[in-house]
């Protein structure tokens, strides 16, 4: 009886730790004339209005930048998907030169600061012409998302027993065959993550869009967000109404799939 | 595959194409101008591009100093804006780096002369911008409401002040304040340093800090806030905002930017100079500069010099001024304009030239940002309690001509820069001849049997190593090199100069043990907590499916959201985590942003509710492998929950939450993001940076490139170790078991 009332304490606890920050962000969005700062811990109160968001669609570009996110975002998913299940499969299934090599070099990618990187990615993609172009984008978020995606899914197929694929290739099955019909269906879990992955990380990057991304009409949600930060005057109901409709689409991603989340996050052990 | 290759080419070609088809001349704008400004800034050229159907202008917002970051960074890949807007200090960086051009020759000696000279500030004798306002200085403002004359001295400030500052409502808490300011920042307390003593810079441009001009400087800020109460104990720019806006402030220290924002909130305010400081009869200089525009040291095509002088031209006409003068209330910079009726019969234009005529001009030079950045330093350990005003004053001398020094410093190249080319030659000469068969073997690969594998893997890596690769030896170059300041066009190869100014640096060492703390601490967290809620869901809980959704919630949210968020929710005056501990808990409310312990935590509590869901559902994933017929013979030989856990649920979880971890331990030593965002770029003092925070301030704040390069790969060096020995250590592990 005092386990369960422990385990419903912490929970709720928890809960509470985890909810509030956004229940925070709402109660700023609804405030009125940017009043970022009150003292009172409710979250509605009688001046409570939905005006930010109000203005949010209407006289900023809100929509504009939606659109651009969602399409970025949907491009980089698929090619992430794509690529990260493919090369993971053949790091899973086939034993060849320089595998350990690439699985480490994968982790190893994950090493160097980010920050630093930045320069460089200027100065190749202003010489491929990529600045102020979505490709730059897609080529650098599915790059820099398919290692964490590559070693999950390589860790998922480990899992998946051979015997299915011998079953498959004696049937007649070509191998292209037995991985798009046999293994790809049964690795729907880790496919999910890895799309998830893709999006999140398209979705809420902002430095590197900063860099690319110099045309107002192409701006992403975060670069859009950022405008309603000024150094010295911010438009903090704006931005808290802004950052809560980013929010959601994640929020409703993850919970739509989390039953995915569970069976598909496999870490799986070193040995591979 | 060549047929493949040969359509994302066209593909690429198609694209860049198309952006480059475009008739009329594009000109870019970046510049950092605040909401309302913008508005009026965008008017201008809409009409501006009706009456030149020719050319189109693209305006970019960005903030300022990412504004300069990303200038800095296009200008390496010779583009970038046309037209720059920025503050005027940025010009001392931005020419010396090459990257704007002076205006002298294009404008022609009579049109420049039509200005204030502050709008025209000059580096090494040339003019690189050109301001359309003249002013972006500090007074005093004042609520009529709560005070009809401001005061005029030190002495009545503190008077008044303290008159001011009441609890309202009785409640032991303080509800107005007689001073707010930003007092945390430099450029806000700058105006008292010469009123107190002398100019913080000599005429030369060499810091004078060690005064004792500053040293009263802190001491009467320290003062206002501990000795006469005045001010409130924490109060960055926000606060003090929010605090005047809401009548809660009689007196704000702030610049002619934020008329229109109080104007708008309905505040009856007035403005004056700065209190003359009473112990020596002088009044505090607010430094007054302009912001204005420069021109890119490149252009595309003499069209595109030709359209952006006329954009120039354009944006600091009368009819413009104007404009802005009208709709926002700045003052113009052309001379004519002064005796227009927009200036001449707005009060405020009129109080706020009398105080910049007790106003110094804004240094240009790039010294001043080392200058700022060991005053804001010091100043916040002065005023976290670390150093007295003495010291402080002191210290903040000699690290602004250490990091002057380093900044000016080219280094020449040594006899390590021929080391260094040589062992690059000959590793990759012994790298071709390991590898010779290795290459022929991985080509003859695509024909054999093992094809299928090679077309699986090639395109992701091949994305892999095409954004990775070049980077990655980019930055292993210009760790080699004098990359810097004043270097930015032409860096060389000098050899190990900042790896060996890196490890000999004391401070490297306690920001790598800070490092090491900070990874610790939040894994330990994250795995703790992950496992724990995991165990409780899975084991007792009834809707597992809602708690996992529920608790799953911070991970969903994008970091950089989080991190404001949380730094909104510690603030002193208004956070909520300082409203629960004094109405729920009766504990005086802590000031968490400025003290470097308290910072630090905020930044691992922002970190720790960010990190654990993703450790919770690995958990979950590994629970649910953990057959439960192993519980039930537990049950029998009668274990208790504590045994059960350590005997069955651990050992089994370990392989899962391993890996986990050690991935969660290279994410988090390089999380930039939460300690940049939650303690503002290092605040206080630049004592809560990680490696990673630490390696950005150097690149992009103090343009030491080669050093932050170095460092980075340092961090590089000391993850794969760690990696490396760790993976070794599990691998072992498992194949003993």
């Amino acid at each position: 009886m005092i386990k369960r009332i422990f385990a419903w304490l912490s929970l709720c606890i928890f809960a509470v730790f985890s909810l509030y920050p956004m229940l925070y962000v709402l109660s700023v969005s609804l405030r009125g004339d940017n009043a970022f700062q009150t003292q009172s811990l409710e979250i509605f109160s009688s001046q409570s209005t939905l005006k930010n968001f109000v203005v949010l669609f209407t006289e900023t570009d809100f929509l504009l930048w939606m659109r651009n996110s969602l399409f970025i975002s949907a491009v980089t998913t698929l090619l992430g998907v794509a690529l990260a299940s493919t090369s993971a499969y053949a790091l899973s299934r086939h034993r060849f030169r320089g595998r350990n090599l690439m699985l480490f070099s994968l982790l190893a990618s994950q090493m160097f600061p980010a920050t630093m990187l930045i320069l460089p990615f200027y100065i190749i993609l202003a010489k491929m012409h990529l600045i102020d172009n979505f490709w730059g984008l897609f080529l650098i978020y599915s790059s820099t998302a398919l290692p964490f995606c590559i070693w999950q899914m390589k860790a998922y197929y480990d899992t998946i027993p051979k015997e299915l694929e011998e079953a498959a290739v004696l049937d007649g099955c070509s191998r292209w065959m037995t991985f798009y019909k046999i293994i790809l269906p049964v690795s729907s879990p880790a496919l999910v993550i890895t799309a998830l992955f893709s999006f999140m990380t398209s979705w809420s990057e902002y430095v590197i869009a900063a860099v690319v991304l110099q045309d107002p009409e192409l701006y992403t949600l975060p670069l859009g967000l950022r405008s309603f930060q000024a150094s010295l005057a911010t438009q903090w109901g704006l931005y808290a109404a802004g950052a809560l409709i980013v929010s959601v689409p994640v929020l409703i991603l993850f919970i739509s799939i989390s039953r995915y989340l569970v069976s598909g996050l496999t870490m799986g052990s070193v040995k591979g | 595959m060549t047929l493949v290759l040969r359509l994302v080419f066209s593909v690429l070609i198609l694209c860049s194409a198309t952006t480059s088809f475009a008739e009329p001349v594009r000109i870019q704008l970046w510049h950092q101008m605040i909401y309302s400004h913008r508005q009026v800034l965008s008017e201008a050229l809409r009409q501006f591009e009706k009456e030149n159907p020719d050319i189109v202008i693209r305006e970019t917002y960005r903030e300022t100093e990412e504004l300069r970051s990303s200038y800095q960074a296009a200008a390496m890949g010779n583009s970038g804006p046309e037209l720059v807007f920025g503050p005027s200090d940025q010009i001392g960086p931005f020419a010396t780096m090459g990257i704007i051009q002076p205006l002298d020759g294009l404008l022609s000696p009579e049109e420049l002369a039509q200005y204030d000279p502050l709008a025209l500030p000059a580096y090494e004798g040339r003019h690189y911008m050109l301001g359309g306002t003249v002013g972006n200085h500090l007074m005093l403002l004042y609520n009529k409401k709560l005070l009809p004359t401001p005061p005029q001295t030190t002495d009545e400030l503190i008077h008044l002040g303290q008159k001011l500052t009441a609890d309202l409502d009785g409640d032991g808490k303080i509800d107005r304040y007689g001073l707010v300011f930003n007092y945390t920042e430099p450029f806000f307390f700058a105006p008292f340093i010469p009123a107190f003593g002398e100019p913080f810079m000599t005429a030369d441009f060499a810091p004078r800090l060690a005064q004792p001009g500053l040293s009263k400087t802190f001491q009467f800020i320290l003062d206002l806030r501990d000795k006469y109460k005045i001010i409130p104990k924490e109060c960055d720019y926000e606060t003090a905002n929010a605090l005047f806006k809401q009548n809660k402030a009689a007196m704000l220290i702030n610049g002619d930017w934020s008329w229109g924002d109080y104007r708008d909130a309905g505040v009856d305010f007035g403005i004056a100079r700065i209190p003359m400081v009473s112990s020596t009869g002088k009044w505090p200089s607010p430094l007054v500069g302009t912001v204005g525009y420069s021109l890119n040291a490149h252009f595309q095509s003499p069209a595109h010099k030709e359209a952006a002088l006329k954009v120039l031209r354009y944006l600091t006409s009368a009819s413009v001024q104007k404009l802005f003068t009208q709709k926002v209330g700045v003052m113009p910079s052309l001379l004519s304009l002064r005796a227009d009726a927009v200036v001449k019969q707005n009060p405020l234009l009129q109080a706020s030239s009398s105080i910049m005529a007790v106003g110094l001009p804004m240094p240009v030079v790039p010294e001043v940002r080392g200058v700022w950045d060991s005053l804001r330093i010091q100043y916040q350990k002065v005023l976290a309690g670390t150093l007295n005003a003495e010291q402080g004053a002191q210290s903040a001398q000699a690290m602004a001509e250490a990091q002057i020094q380093n900044m000016n410093q080219v280094i020449p190249p040594d006899a390590g820069a021929l080391v260094v080319k040589g062992l690059v030659g000959l590793l990759i000469l012994v790298l071709l001849y390991l590898s010779r068969n290795s290459v022929v073997l991985f080509f003859r690969g695509f024909r054999g049997p093992q094809k299928f594998v090679y077309f699986m893997m090639l395109p992701a890596f091949i994305g892999i190593f095409a954004v990775i690769i070049y980077p990655f030896f980019y930055n292993i170059a210009i760790s080699f090199s004098n990359f810097s300041l004043r270097t930015f066009q032409d860096w060389s190869i000098v050899g190990f100069h900042n790896y060996w100014e890196a490890i000999s640096d004391p401070k490297f060492y306690s920001l790598l043990l800070k490092t090491v703390v900070w990874t610790v601490v939040n894994v330990a967290f994250h795995v703790t907590l992950g496992v724990f809620l995991a165990v409780i869901i899975n084991q007792l809980m009834p809707a597992k499916a809602f708690w996992r959704t529920l608790l799953i919630i911070p991970w969903a949210v994008p970091q950089y959201i989080t991190a404001l968020t949380w730094r909104g929710m510690f603030n002193q005056e208004y956070g909520p985590i300082n409203q629960f501990l004094q109405k729920f808990l009766h504990l005086s409310p802590v000031q968490w942003l400025s003290q470097p312990f308290t910072a630090f935590v905020a930044c691992i509590v922002t970190n720790v509710w960010l990190g654990f869901p993703f450790m919770m559902i690995v958990a979950l994933g590994g629970l649910q492998a953990i057959p439960q017929s192993l519980y039930e013979a537990a049950y029998l030989d009668k274990a208790n929950a504590w045994q059960r856990f350590r005997h069955i649920t651990l050992p089994l979880l370990a392989p899962v939450m391993i890996p986990a971890a050690l991935l969660g331990s290279i994410w988090t030593f390089n999380n930039l993001n939460v300690v940049w965002l939650v303690s503002n770029a290092g605040e206080p003092g630049d004592q809560t940076h990680i490696l990673v925070s630490y390696v950005y301030k150097a690149a992009f704040n103090l343009y030491r490139y080669g050093y932050a390069a170095a460092v980075s790969v340092l961090i590089f060096l000391m993850l794969v170790i760690w990696s490396l020995s760790s993976l070794r250590s599990q691998y072992k592990k498992e194949t003993q078991a």
